[in-house]
């Protein structure tokens, strides 16, 4: 061992100046580079071979790889008709609509519960409306108002028995309770029954009408023939209107009538505008008369500079 | 000429400059992929002596050759040219 490791020192110098002794010469040096590429070349061939015997012999390999899937259920189809999973695109086939038990129409299954509720009277709405029409059909049989229409007016016009008021009683209790609340004072049938929105000026009596007049806007719709019953500062018909509207409905009677024009003339436009806008037009007035001296004393003092220069 | 070589690899290998070859080449060959088409050689070879217990010679003596045709001619010229550029400015020292 001594000697080996003597002689290997000696020759680490014998080594060098060998080994500039061959690289003088470039084919030696070529030689030498694809010779140590081999050996490093199969240096690392050797080390991946190893790794995978490794992990073939310690069961690595099975671990990182896992178990192979099977191919056949996954592939994707591609045929003209079908997804790529192999469904079909087309559209549900017919046995997946209902028809529906009342009107025997066929109706998909997603749209059935929305139709029923239409069609049978199921909803909140619908069972109302369907709640009205049987008690309608109960009590007149006869009565074409209870089974053809929905609207309460007909119905209350449609007849003038005290059952028919009670139930349209009921009815606007159920519906409309604010202008049942504005009609409180209102005694009496003929009243209510103009307060209906369906009525005109021309069943009332002039106290009526004055009445309800300081109560709701009241203004005669051009579709509908009907009273707004809104309050007397409902936007939606301008304060020209009202005045309009009572100055024709109340002029022949009395007096009263103007004093009611007044009344809602005051209530309704803005308390300021008139004694303000005659504020403002006479501080114009004011202005205009101030403006013109003092213009034309700066014309004076513009000048007269001029004149003495 | 066989001598030269020796030489010449022991020399690199002492100064421990073979070690820095090895690893680029390693990882030069793990960049490409060829690692990967070597471990589907030996797949197959282990596949193809399934019976028998498969040895780690028998996996060098199989895959070896092809593993050393699959090497990129990329690879194997750049380490050739950096292998022999070293073994030439050494002699400059």
């Amino acid at each position: 061992m001594k000697m080996n490791t003597i002689s290997s020192e000696l020759s680490m110098h014998d080594l060098n100046n060998k080994f500039f002794e061959i690289m003088q010469n470039e084919n030696n040096a070529e030689e030498a580079a694809n010779f140590i590429y081999d050996s490093v070349c199969d240096d690392v061939t050797l080390g991946f071979i190893f790794e995978f015997h490794h992990g073939l012999k310690t069961g690595l390999t099975d671990l990182i790889e896992g178990e192979k899937e099977e191919e056949e259920p996954y592939k994707i189809v591609s045929t003209p008709e079908c997804d790529v999973f192999g469904f079909s695109i087309m559209k549900k086939t017919p046995d997946s609509n209902c028809s529906c038990p009342n009107c025997e129409r066929p109706v998909s299954a997603t749209r059935f519960a929305p139709h029923l509720e239409k069609c049978m009277g199921m909803g909140r709405n619908s069972s109302r409306i369907a709640s009205r029409r049987i008690a309608s059909n109960s009590r007149e049989p006869t009565s074409y108002a209870g089974l053809l229409s929905d609207d309460e007016d007909d119905v209350d016009w449609s007849g003038g028995s005290v059952q028919n008021e009670r139930r349209k009683r009921r009815i606007k209790n159920n519906n409309n309770r604010k202008s049942n609340k504005l009609h409180k004072n209102n005694n009496g049938t003929q009243n209510s029954d103009a307060n209906d929105g369906g009525a005109t000026y021309e069943t009332m009596t002039a106290n009526e009408k004055k009445n309800l007049l300081l109560q709701i806007c009241g203004v005669v719709s051009e579709h509908t023939k009907k009273l707004c019953t809104r309050s007397t500062r409902c936007p939606q018909h301008t304060e020209e209107q009202r005045r309009a509207l009572r100055n024709s409905v109340l002029e022949p009677s009395t007096p009263e009538s103007q004093t009611m024009g007044l009344t809602a003339e005051e209530a309704g436009s803005p308390p300021d505008s008139s004694p303000s806008s005659s504020c403002s037009s006479s501080s114009r007035k004011r202005d205009r008369h101030r403006a013109p001296p003092k213009t034309k004393n700066k014309r004076e003092r513009n000048i007269s500079p001029n004149i003495r220069d | 000429m066989t001598v030269n070589n020796t030489i010449a690899h022991q020399r690199l290998v002492l100064s421990g400059d073979r070690e820095r070859f090895r690893e680029l080449l390693r990882r030069r060959l793990i960049e490409c992929g060829w690692r990967d088409q070597v471990r589907m050689l030996c797949r197959e070879a282990v596949k193809e002596n399934e019976n028998s217990n498969v040895t780690f010679d028998m996996l060098v003596t199989k895959v070896t050759p092809r593993a050393r045709a699959l090497v990129p001619d990329t690879v194997k010229k750049e380490l050739l040219q950096k292998i022999k550029t070293y073994l030439l400015t050494q002699k400059d020292q």
